[in-house]
C-alpha cells in the first residue's frame, strides 16, 4: 500500500519532520519511512513549571515560541540533513494546550510553505499509539495499547493503521494527574510521577490497602477516589511513613491499570499489549506489565522511556502513516485543544 | 530586496510584500481570532497578488507587539520559521509604531493604543520626523483613564489611534484637544511594516531570529500571583 503526494509516492524514503508542542515539551524529529528515526530532540520545560506544581499554559507557550526554531534546527543538524531534504512537515494539532499547540502548528505550516512540501496534522493521542512502531515496526494487530499520561488514561484497540476502537478511559482524573496530586499532597514536588516512583522504592506497597477503584468493573478508570483515600489516610494517621504511602498508592494505581489492560486484551483477542504515555515510564508499571503479559501469553511491547514520554519522532511517524492514508492537510488548519482520537464506530 | 511583513498583534491578520518599489501586495482580514488558520493562506495569497515566489523573499519582518499574546505568537513563530527555512534575516517592529506610521503627516502628538484586554491599553507617544515617526516614550501598559490623564496633563493637541482607543473611546470623549482617528486605521498596518522594515534594512539593522520575541509587557498571571504571595 502506498499513497502519493503530488505524484510522489509516500514510501520508505519519505522523510518527515515532526513537531510537537502540545504541553511542556518542545520537540522536533526527523523520521524516514515512518519508522527510521534519524534524530529526535526534546527540550523539556519541567524546570520552568516546577515551582507552580503543574504546567502553566502561558509560560509553556512563551517557552515554545523561544525554543521552536533552535529545537528544529538541532533536529535537522543531528539528522545530517538540510531543510530542502524534508518531504513533509507534521505537527500535533491537538489535544493539548491551545496556546502551546498554535506555536508548533504555525511554525510547521510556515516550514511546509517555505520548503513547498505537504503539511500533515497529527493527533497527539494517535501519535502515542504509533510510538510503539518506531521501535518495533513488525508489531502485530490487533493490539491493545494502554495510554497513560498526565492528561489521558485510555485503553485503545488498534485493529490496523488508522483503525482504533476506544475500549475504556478515565471517568475523572488521568493516572498521571493522580500521581501529581498525591505527590504535591505528600510534599514530594513536581512532576509527581518520577518523585513517587523513586520514593516508593524504599516503602512497603502492602502497608496500606488503598481502594482499587472499579477493578472488577469494565474497562473504564477512576482515580479521584484513590487520591481522596490517600489524603484521608494521612490525615487520620499523621505519623505514617511517606515512603509507605507512596508505595501503596502506586501499587493501587498499577494494579488497576494492569488488570484492565489484561482484561481488554483477553476480551478482544489481542495478540499484543503495548504501553504508551508518560506514566509508562513508571518502574512498577513496567515490571507488572511485563509479568502480566508473560502470564497471559501476550506479546508485550514496552517502548523505551524516551518514546513513552512526549516526543516528535512519534509525531513524524504518525504523520507519515497519515500522509500515506489521507494525503496532506490544508494550510488553513488550526489547532483543536479537545481534538479526539478518530475511532471506529 | 523583497520583504514579507507579518502582522497579527490585534484581532486582525495582515501580511504584505514589498521592497524598494514600495508595497506590491497587502492583505488584511479582521474576522477575529483565527490568526493560525488565516495567516499562511494570506501569505500565499499576497505572494500570488504580488507575483512573487516565496523563495524570492530576502527579509521577513514581523509585528512583535505589544498585543494579543496568542496572535503575536502565531505571527512570530510563523515569521521565525519562514526566515529559518528561507535562510534570510528578520526585523521585528512594534505594533504601536505600525499604528503611528500611516498617520504621520500631522504636527500633533500622535498617541497609539492597542487593546490589552482586562480594561487596559498598551500605548506610546510619537512625533513626526522626516521620513517617519519617532517614539517619544516607552511602550506602556495602563488603564484608559491613566492615558486620558496623561494626555490632559501634556496640554498638547493629540491624534489618538488604535483599536484600544476605539474600544475605550468614552474615556477620551469631551477632551477638546484629542482627536480619535476613525476605525480605518485602528489595526497595525502590514504595509507600514514593510515600509518601516525596508528603511531599517537599508541600514542593515537586522535582528537574529533568536532575538525576536513578542513584547509581552505583562508577565504570566501565575508568575504575578507567585511573586505577590508572601510578599516575595
Ligand atoms: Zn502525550
Amino acid at each position: 500500500m502506498s499513497g502519493s503526494v503530488d505524484g510522489k509516492p509516500v514510501d520508505d524514503s519519505t522523510l518527515v519532520l515532526g513537531i510537537e508542542t502540545s504541553c511542556d515539551e518542545t520537540a522536533a524529529a526527523c523520521v524516514r519511512g515512518g519508522t527510521d528515526v534519524l534524530s529526535s530532540v526534546v527540550s523539556s520545560q519541567v524546570e520552568l513549571h516546577a515551582r507552580f506544581g503543574g504546567v502553566v499554559p502561558e509560560i509553556a507557550s512563551r517557552a515554545h515560541n523561544e525554543l521552536i526554531i533552535p529545537v528544529t534546527a538541532r533536529a535537522l543538524l543531528e539528522s545530517g540533513l538540510d531543510g530542502e531534504d524534508i518531504d513533509a512537515v507534521a505537527a500535533t494539532t491537538g489535544p493539548g494546550l491551545i496556546g502551546a499547540l498554535l506555536v508548533g502548528v504555525s511554525a510547521a505550516k510556515a516550514l511546509a510553505l517555505a520548503w513547498d512540501v505537504p503539511f500533515v496534522s497529527v493527533n497527539h493521542l494517535e501519535a502515542h499509539l504509533y510510538a510503539g512502531f518506531l521501535e518495533e515496526p513488525e508489531l502485530q494487530f490487533p493490539l491493545v495499547v494502554l495510554l497513560v499520561s498526565g492528561g489521558h488514561t485510555m485503553l485503545v484497540l488498534v485493529e490496523g493503521h488508522g483503525r482504533y476502537r476506544l475500549l475504556g478511559q478515565t471517568l475523572d482524573d488521568a493516572a498521571g494527574e493522580a500521581f501529581d496530586k498525591v505527590a504535591r499532597f505528600l510534599g514530594l514536588g513536581y512532576p509527581g510521577g518520577p518523585a513517587i516512583d523513586s520514593i516508593a522504592m524504599s516503602g512497603d506497597p502492602e502497608s496500606i490497602r488503598f481502594p482499587r477503584s472499579m477493578i472488577d468493573d469494565g474497562l473504564d478508570f477512576s482515580f479521584s477516589g484513590l487520591k481522596t483515600a490517600v489524603v484521608n489516610h494521612v490525615r487520620t494517621n499523621p505519623t505514617v511513613g511517606t515512603e509507605d504511602v507512596a508505595a501503596s498508592f502506586q501499587a493501587a494505581v498499577v494494579d488497576v491499570l494492569v488488570a484492565k489492560a489484561r482484561r481488554a486484551a483477553r476480551q478482544h483477542g489481542a495478540a499484543a499489549l503495548a504501553l504508551g504515555g508518560g506514566v509508562a515510564a513508571n518502574s512498577l508499571l513496567r515490571e507488572q506489565f511485563l509479568g502480566a503479559c508473560a502470564e497471559d501469553g501476550l506479546h508485550a511491547f514496552l517502548p523505551s522511556r524516551e518514546m513513552c514520554t512526549d516526543n516528535a519522532a512519534m509525531i513524524a511517524s504518525a504523520g507519515w502513516y497519515r500522509l500515506q492514508r489521507e494525503g496532506p492537510t490544508p494550510l488553513d488548519c488550526g489547532a483543536d485543544p479537545n481534538q479526539r482520537l478518530t475511532v471506529l464506530p | 530586496m523583497l520583504i514579507l511583513g507579518i502582522e497579527t498583534a490585534t484581532m486582525q491578520v495582515g501580511c504584505a510584500i514589498g521592497g524598494h518599489e514600495g508595497v506590491l501586495a497587502s492583505v488584511h482580514s479582521a474576522k477575529g481570532k483565527r490568526h493560525a488558520e488565516q495567516l499562511v493562506p494570506s501569505i500565499e495569497f499576497a505572494c500570488e497578488q504580488a507575483r512573487v515566489e516565496l523563495s524570492e523573499i530576502g527579509l521577513v519582518a514581523v509585528d512583535v507587539g505589544p498585543g494579543l499574546f496568542t496572535g503575536l505568537r502565531v505571527g512570530v513563530a510563523t515569521a521565525k520559521a519562514l526566515a529559518f527555512a528561507l535562510r534570510v534575516p528578520m526585523i521585528g517592529v512594534p505594533s504601536l509604531d505600525l499604528l503611528a506610521f500611516p498617520v504621520r503627516f500631522s504636527n500633533r502628538l500622535i498617541v497609539t493604543a492597542v487593546d490589552a484586554r482586562r480594561g487596559e491599553l498598551y500605548y506610546a507617544c510619537y512625533r513626526q520626523v522626516p521620513g517617519g515617526v519617532q517614539r517619544l516614550t516607552d511602550h506602556q501598559l495602563g488603564s484608559p483613564d491613566d492615558l486620558a490623564s496623561e494626555l490632559l496633563a501634556s496640554g498638547e493637541e493629540v491624534l489618538l489611534v488604535g483599536d484600544g482607543a476605539q474600544r475605550y473611546q468614552e474615556a477620551f470623549e469631551g477632551m477638546a484637544k484629542v482627536e480619535l482617528v476613525d476605525t480605518g486605521n485602528s489595526h497595525p498596518s502590514a504595509a507600514a511594516l514593510v515600509e518601516l522594515a525596508h528603511a531599517r534594512a537599508l541600514r542593515e539593522d537586522f535582528g537574529r531570529p533568536d532575538e525576536i520575541e513578542p513584547l509581552y509587557l505583562r508577565r504570566p498571571d501565575a508568575e504575578i500571583n507567585w511573586s505577590t504571595r508572601d510578599g516575595r
